[in-house]
């Protein structure tokens, strides 16, 4: 009888265990996303400017950025980071603190619309753009610097 | 007797027609861009030249200049400095910094006093000024001396156009007094730079001040189907409106 009561609880215990795992493995998951840009000038049409470099930080990758510039003083980006086996694909948008500068800095939300690989599902919450675009700068013309803050569930 | 106060009724409704007869404001607008190459940064030329049928137009009060799509204006190297509006007020152009001059030209404006117009010319000078509601602002300081002594700040806003337009710019051009009791001054010709052509700039590096000419609005590789397109709206203080456009032809490819 004791041995036959802890067979059953054995039995509950494992079903409850795997019932757990399965439900984990089921759930989404959130990584908090801290990552760096560095990117140079690889050519423009008119106000929107293509921008390529390495991403650092939580989702390190190769980074192609759609900039535009066009008088407002809200800028765009449109990005994407290809790294081993996934991608993420998404679009933020910044208010330009100092445009007449050699440097304007940039800020405001950023979100993530999709992603290939792991990330496939994925989409961003409270995701925040910062920014430097060198207008002027004898060795990087028009680069950008970013930083990228924000929850990834995937 | 009743034909004599016909007669005298019709004259004086002829002299009334006369007297309030608005002549029709009509504009033309010329662009050039120097050098004209593709994908090579460039000074664009404006033009624009107001005429009445023979007579003083009616004071202008605001222009809508559209440029064509894919110019790089705004990420140019002019204006890298801001100038405060009320420095320019009181200093002139040389109470900014020289980072922020963007252009220069003329202007041609009369004054409809006397059988002849008084013709008066004025030196134009644009700078990159604060933004405002929201955009990127150049401010238009013109200088007159005689017969009119005058100083006028226009403000000027690049706002986004639809295509054929990349955008436009929005200037809000104040009436200008001309002598006690006389009418306003009327902008007849408006030419100005929008680029690189005879600026100096200067930067800090290493402790050192550098001079340089800043890089202009980059023409894109391709050209826009039969040219680049200009077109500006042109607004009076009769309320009337005039359109001009005009079309910067596709360079001539020459052969490196």
């Amino acid at each position: 009888m004791i041995h036959s009561q802890k067979h059953s609880i054995i039995t509950a215990a494992v079903i409850v265990l795997a019932t757990l795992l399965a439900s984990t493995a089921n759930a989404a998951q959130t990584l908090d996303v801290r990552d760096e840009g560095q990117l140079h000038y690889t050519g423009s049409t008119g106000s929107l400017l293509r921008e390529e470099g390495t991403a650092t930080g939580t989702l390190p990758g190769q980074l192609y950025v759609h900039f535009v510039y066009n008088g407002s003083l809200t800028v765009t980006a449109q990005f994407t980071i290809d790294g081993h086996g996934w991608s993420l694909t998404g679009h933020g948008t910044g208010t330009l603190s100092s445009p007449n500068s050699a440097s304007p800095s940039f800020r405001g939300p950023l979100t993530i619309t999709g992603g290939s690989g792991r990330y496939s599902h994925a989409y961003s919450t409270g995701g925040e753009l910062f920014g430097v675009f060198y207008r002027r700068s004898p060795k990087h013309k028009y680069a950008l610097t970013v930083q990228t803050l924000g929850e990834l569930h995937y | 007797m009743r034909q004599a106060y016909a007669l005298v009724a019709a004259v004086a409704l002829l002299s009334c027609f006369v007297a309030t007869a608005r002549a029709t404001q009509t504009a033309k607008l010329t662009a050039t861009f120097t050098p004209d190459r593709l994908n090579t940064p460039t000074t664009i030329t404006f033009a624009i030249q107001i005429t009445a049928d023979g007579q003083v137009p009616a004071p202008l009060t605001g222009i809508d200049l559209r440029y064509p799509l894919n110019l790089g204006l705004a990420t140019s190297e002019l204006g890298l400095a801001t100038c405060q509006p009320q420095q320019l007020k009181t200093y002139g152009p040389p109470g900014c910094p020289a980072n922020s001059i963007m252009g220069h030209g003329s202007a041609l404006a009369e004054i409809a006093i006397g059988p002849e117009p008084l013709k008066e010319t004025a030196t134009i000078t644009l700078l990159a000024g604060p933004p405002q509601e929201g955009h990127l602002d150049i401010l238009v300081y013109a200088e007159g001396q005689t017969p009119v002594n005058a100083e006028i700040l226009i403000s000027a806003l690049l706002i986004p156009e639809p295509p054929p337009y990349g955008g436009r710019l929005h200037f809000n051009i104040p009436l200008v007094p001309s002598l006690p009791d006389g009418p306003d001054v009327a902008i007849t010709n408006l030419h100005t730079t929008l680029g690189p052509q005879g600026l100096t700039y200067h930067e800090h590096h290493h402790g050192k001040t550098i001079t340089y000419h800043p890089d202009g609005i980059l023409l894109p590789t391709t050209c826009p189907d039969g040219g680049f397109p200009f077109n500006a709206t042109l607004t009076f203080l009769d309320g009337s409106n005039a359109q001009a456009k005009t079309t910067v032809p596709c360079p001539v490819r020459t052969r490196e």
